[in-house]
């Protein structure tokens, strides 16, 4: 007699696998992978042609479907000399600016959220009128302040535009705001300064919104190309992405595709290898699940 | 260390809007006073302005007479329960505990032998190392209570600290409490909406309405002779039954005629009284359906049947129109539709004039 118990696969119905899988879920699984394909592509071929020699490139792009490939793209590009030094002026430079403004929103907007003082509402709202102001429009006149203040070709110069950060500190607020106010008077009760309760009690409950913040505004600084092309005029001021960019011919795009593409490579793989360390804050920080 | 607590003609205002109007009262040493009222009634308010979370307008506060209104909260001496407990979400239970401790400079020995005792009184040695976000509304609540124990407070202020439990959690911990309070030796202010935690668990009531005291006194001061119309309503479950009455004067005790023109005689003591127009307060287990031979008061049709095991409540309609509820034994055979005669116990009578004030049969004076 065999047992009912037996088994030789999931209950007709149960959702398992494909098994039960409707043909909605089906038509957007396949659009997802549509989507992905769309995005991978790109960077599927610029990695791919970035290992292809440049003369071979000019003769036919199908050259890249098929062998010899090479890395020497990459080793032209670590043969010029300032490479190295680029990379540690965008590390000095985003990884500065990241913990500037991490200090600086956190304190804004612990300010904004829990102290009261004279025209606060007012401030929060000229703090938030920042947003609205390009960086092009202040342009120039930041040019000639930051010249004036002989603050060109130095990594304060680099840094301090961008350490006003509207978004950072209406993040901030909006989060010390939804911090419950019964722990600052539980630690009132137990006798903590000011201080004490900003740095022990509120300040750690805002890492999520610290991680959000931090990797948008360091990816902010590390690809940010305007500024520090008009700032940093010398060489060995350059970030990584004014200085991959200075070293394109002329004809790049024809001549020299497989190095151009090298660069881009080169210049993302930071970011990348940023992102694999901190790939579950990213994604959080971007479907606003970090900001309760 | 024990506090008495004087509050002296104290008073707060939010804008134009006065929520406590020069208020008084005296808390003992070692006493658990309860402040009780409606929401809004501005009890969590005072409680809040005794912690020092709110600023003192005018008057005084002051424990054992050195005056705290002006002091910031940490320097009071003081340790509150939160509604919603407050725990560090980011620190252990034990780092919730030591916080306060740390912040006043005490020796780490002393901070290990406290939580340790603390830990041990409550049964929550073994969740030292866990963090709030890992416990049980129930288990929070404890160790909310043990970060308070640990600092060794002059006095214990609850803000609504059962409110957050479930019904069985709720009764459980209530009856853990008044355990507590026994094996800690303090002043204790607790602050409730609920009238069954006030009575179970405090020395001396304070029932708050509408920014100022109704009533201070025992639990059955409280529940026997309330000063007001609103203390007798807001106390006691079911509510006080209330009729309209006619004053008719019968020697030294008042005789009221009820809606049906039927008589009572009460033991509430003619001296105050003007005859007219009075409410007649009456609580449910001082009205009984008639037994054979006893004097039938009233009498009306049972609309609504609550049985509650030991007694069931029943809710009659009389011939005005008026409700009053009535108990009966807990196998009571009444059932809905019934007529019902009534007895209604003259000596557990109270009387309202006009302006809310309380007269009390004597009977009801000895509680």
């Amino acid at each position: 007699m065999s047992s009912p118990a037996v088994s030789s696969g999931p209950a007709s119905g149960a959702p398992s696998g494909m098994v039960g899988r409707s043909t909605g879920d089906r038509i957007i699984l396949g659009l997802t992978i549509a989507a992905a394909i769309a995005m991978m592509a790109p960077l599927v071929w610029v990695v791919a042609l970035s290992l292809k020699d440049n003369k071979e490139l000019m003769v036919s792009m199908n050259a890249v479907f098929h062998a010899p490939y090479t890395l020497q793209n990459y080793l032209n590009i670590l043969a010029t000399s300032s490479v190295f030094r680029w990379i540690l002026n965008s590390l000095i430079v985003a990884g500065g600016l990241t913990l500037g403004t991490l200090v600086l929103s956190s304190l804004a907007g612990y300010g904004f959220a829990r102290l009261n003082f004279p025209f606060r509402n007012v401030l929060f709202v000229i703090v938030l009128m920042g947003l609205a102001v390009p960086e092009q429009a202040v342009l120039i006149a930041r040019h000639q302040l930051f010249s004036w203040m002989k603050l060109h070709n130095t990594y304060p110069g680099l840094i301090l535009p961008n350490l006003s950060a509207p978004f950072g500190v209406f993040l901030m607020t909006q989060y010390f705001r939804a911090i419950p106010k019964e722990l600052d008077e539980a630690a009132l009760l137990d006798n903590a300064s000011r201080f004490k309760i900003f740095w022990k009690v509120l300040l750690p409950l805002t890492l999520p919104a610290q991680a959000t913040l931090g990797i948008f505004t360091f990816l902010g600084a590390w690809n940010d190309y305007l500024w520090p092309l008009i700032s940093g005029t010398k060489k060995e001021m350059y970030t990584l992405t004014v200085g991959i960019a200075s070293t394109q011919t002329n004809f790049a795009q024809s001549e020299g595709l497989g190095f151009l593409m090298s660069q881009a490579v080169f210049a993302g793989a930071p970011i990348l290898i940023l992102y694999l360390f901190f790939q579950k804050y990213i994604v959080t920080a971007v479907s606003g699940a970090a900001v309760r | 260390m024990t506090a008495q607590i004087e509050i002296a003609e104290v008073t707060k205002r939010y804008g134009a809007l006065t929520v406590l109007d020069k208020l008084s009262l005296s808390i003992k040493a070692n006493e658990f006073m309860v402040f009780l009222g409606p929401s809004g009634c501005g009890k969590s308010t005072l409680l809040r302005m005794i912690a020092g979370l709110e600023s003192v307008d005018e008057g005084t506060i002051a424990i054992n007479g050195q005056r705290i209104d002006t002091l910031p909260p940490g320097q009071r001496d003081l340790a509150m329960v939160f509604q919603s407990y407050a725990l560090y979400p980011h620190m252990t239970v034990a780092d919730n505990m030591a916080f306060g401790l740390k912040n006043i400079g005490v020796p780490p020995d002393v901070i290990a032998t406290r939580l340790t005792e603390a830990a041990r009184m409550l049964e929550i040695g073994h969740l030292m190392e866990r963090k709030p976000g890992q416990l049980s509304g129930g288990q929070r609540q404890r160790v909310a209570i043990g970060r308070a124990i640990v600092k060794e407070p002059k006095a214990f202020l609850f803000d609504e600290p059962l409110s957050n439990l479930d019904a069985a959690l709720r009764v459980r911990t209530r009856v853990e409490l008044a355990q507590l309070r026994h094996r800690v030796k303090s002043t204790m202010i607790f602050v409730t909406h609920d009238q069954i935690e006030a009575m179970t668990l405090a020395d001396r009531v304070v029932v708050m309405n509408n920014r100022r005291i109704e009533q201070i006194g025992t639990p059955m001061e409280i529940y026997t002779k309330p000063a007001s119309r609103f203390v007798a309503t807001f106390v006691g479950s079911p509510t006080m039954n209330f009729l309209p009455v006619t004053l008719e004067n019968e020697g030294g005790f008042a005789r009221v005629r009820l809606p049906d023109r039927s008589l009572l005689q009460t033991t509430v003591p003619m001296a105050g009284l003007t005859p007219g127009a009075l409410d007649l307060g009456i609580r449910a287990e001082a009205v009984k359906p008639a037994r054979p031979g006893e004097t039938v008061i009233t009498s009306g049709q049972v609309e609504v049947l609550e049985r509650l095991g030991d007694r069931t409540l029943l809710y009659i309609r009389l011939e005005d129109g008026g409700m009053i509820v009535a108990e009966d034994i807990g196998l009571s055979r009444a059932v809905i539709g019934d007529r019902v005669p009534l007895v209604l116990d003259g000596a557990r009578a109270h009387l309202f004039d006009g302006e809310g004030h309380a007269f009390h049969a004597v009977e009801a004076a000895h509680g």
